[in-house]
């Protein structure tokens, strides 16, 4: 290498870039939370008779869902995965339509279990009526209809987590790296909201044309007209949010952080707080439709709290070891907690006459012939007559 | 933050830092195979260990490549959770850092042509800190010179000064002929010294 190459090579070698340290421990968090979501390793042979050593998995208290006072609970106890469970999607317990999206692509399950492959799509999400989908792939914005035919496409780079404004479907937002844009349903209009946004799915608000919540870099999130530009309210810093969700009415926003699960009213006013304990943060959340109701999911349960008594009391209603995403049903009688451990999807009667519902062979029944099976995620429940999905 | 009031300076503090790299006999105490197995095995600190030995030079990488500060950031983020989705499927015997580095390389150059088309339709939308508007003469001068090579010449540049790949494993990660990779190479230190010169003489 000659002087002038090395002094070249002197200068990039020494070179940094900025907020190192800093990006550095955003980045941790991430692959840390990443990580933790990740599913059992496959396993030797040898591991997978040391898992036959019941793993428990526990459905407890549903009953303790029906009013007080019917405080049976009910204990199943179970090796990885609940037994008995059916062999396939015959149908849905619920009215609608879900949507998910993975390795095997998008796909569409109707309320009488039939599936329908989009595409190739990794991030998917329904429109109001679920009458068409958005799907991110790379660097394009994509809408198909429910047969999987293309509509209309948009290049945008690193595009992710479209969201669909309900009820009308006339706006969708989405995140082109860090920047949070905004389209029409027809393709038209396309342009930036907001820049520096956290990596966290926005979330329009149902029933308020067209506010929509987001996470900035630094945590804090705001709720801003994406037509107007302006700012509705912000919320104060938190440590690190990760999931945003309105009840169907628009009167409640839940946002999940790191260290707690905190609802507000529309105006930014606390409702209820549950914070974790070390170890104990909840992957997933979710708010019921009529927005009474938080499911929290964490890796090994999931738990019910009732926000009309204040505080709200906690009921675990289900217990297994590795458990990724929950998502109410439309009506909000059912929840979905998907189970890529135990290759489970488990359908929970959360009102009403306790019951439960699991469905095994997840990755298989969602990977195209020939590939590779991979479980899904879920990406939406979709839609009462007004729009909302669960 | 609007956009109307998102910083463009946030990249100030430049690449000007000159605390020299750890040394890289310090950061190899356990093999990375080792770690590998570990984080696959479900050990978080295992991963941690990979994650911080990897993250900077990764981060760097792209920065340098994009000359946006936060484009950077999600490109080396987005590399590492490919990685972690994948860790599972990866071989051990083979080494983590070319791995890592051909993903944050070629989405860095994806990017960085992908924001090129986009400047044609988004002109109200900030590009990120312009070379010029970072703060130090030493990175300024230097990020000026790499911002007059074509995406693809930053790569193999960045590839063999920063993370010190031959031009064998750059030849593999971006998968080009092993001649292309040195004629880019010749060619981007050429440019990169005239720059650097048009510099110190103004």
């Amino acid at each position: 290498m000659s002087a002038r190459d090395r002094t070249i090579a002197d200068r990039l070698r020494t070179a940094r870039a900025p907020d190192e340290a800093e990006t550095e421990r955003r980045a941790w968090e991430l692959v840390r939370s990443a990580y933790a979501e990740q599913p059992a390793a496959p396993r030797s042979r040898l591991r997978i008779r040391l898992a036959l050593v019941p793993v428990v998995a526990v459905l407890a208290g549903v009953l303790a869902l029906t009013p007080a006072g019917a405080a049976v609970h009910r204990w199943i106890e179970q090796t990885l995965g609940v037994r008995h469970a059916r062999a396939a999607l015959f149908s849905l317990p619920a009215p609608g339509r879900i949507l998910v999206s993975g390795p095997g692509g998008a796909w569409t399950v109707a309320a009488d279990g039939a599936k329908r492959r989009l595409g190739p799509w990794r991030q998917a999400t329904w429109s109001p009526h679920a009458e068409y989908v958005a799907v991110a792939g790379g660097n394009e914005l994509t809408a198909v209809d429910i047969h999987g035919t293309t509509r209309w496409s948009i290049a945008r780079p690193r595009v992710r987590f479209p969201q669909w404004f309900a009820p009308n479907g006339y706006r969708i937002a989405y995140l082109s790296g860090t920047t949070l844009r905004v389209i029409a349903g027809d393709s038209t209009s396309d342009r930036p909201l907001a820049g520096g946004v956290a990596p966290v799915a926005p979330a329009w608000r149902p029933g308020y044309p067209y506010q929509l919540a987001y996470v900035d870099a630094g945590g804090a999130v705001a709720v801003r007209d994406a037509g107007t530009g302006k700012l509705a309210f912000a919320l104060p810093e938190q440590s690190m949010p990760r999931l945003l969700s309105w009840s169907t009415d628009g009167q409640r926003l839940l946002v999940l952080t790191r260290d707690a699960a905190i609802v507000y009213t529309g105006a930014g006013r606390t409702v209820a707080r549950r914070t974790f304990g070390p170890g104990q943060a909840a992957l997933d959340a979710a708010l019921s439709p009529n927005g009474r109701t938080v499911a929290l999911l964490g890796a090994r349960d999931l738990t019910l709290i009732d926000l009309a008594a204040h505080p709200g009391p906690a009921r675990q209603v289900f217990s297994g070891q590795g458990l990724r995403q929950v998502a109410w049903s439309p009506d909000g009688h059912w929840l979905l907690v998907s189970w890529p451990a135990a290759d489970q999807w488990i359908f929970i009667h959360a009102t009403g006459t306790p019951r439960i519902i699991a469905v095994s062979r997840i990755a298989q029944q969602f990977t195209p012939a020939g590939s590779r099976p991979a479980f899904p995620e879920l990406d939406g429940w979709c839609c009462t007559s007004s729009g909302g999905s669960g | 933050m609007p956009i109307e009031a998102e910083p463009v300076s946030a990249a100030a503090e430049s690449l000007a830092v000159e605390h020299p790299l750890p040394a890289r006999r310090q950061w190899r105490q356990r093999s990375e195979a080792a770690l590998i197995r570990g984080a696959q095995a479900g050990s978080e600190a295992d991963l941690e260990e990979l994650f911080r030995r990897h993250w900077r030079r990764a981060y760097r990488t792209a920065f340098l490549i994009v000359h946006d500060h936060a484009a950077a950031e999600d490109i080396a983020q987005e590399a590492f959770l490919s990685a972690i989705r994948t860790l599972h499927r990866f071989d051990r015997r083979r080494q983590f850092a070319p791995w890592l580095g051909r993903i944050v390389a070629n989405r860095a150059i994806d990017w960085t042509r992908a924001r090129t088309a986009r400047r044609e339709v988004d002109r109200d939308l900030p590009d990120g800190p312009a070379p010029a508007e970072l703060a130090g003469g030493y990175s300024d001068d230097l990020l000026r010179a790499l911002a007059t090579l074509t995406p693809e010449h930053r790569a193999v540049v960045v590839l063999r000064y920063v993370l010190e790949y031959t031009p064998g494993e750059i030849a593999k990660a971006l998968e080009l002929p092993r001649g292309t990779v040195n004629s880019r190479l010749r060619r981007a230190l050429d440019a990169l010294d005239a720059q650097l010169r048009e510099v110190e003489l103004t």
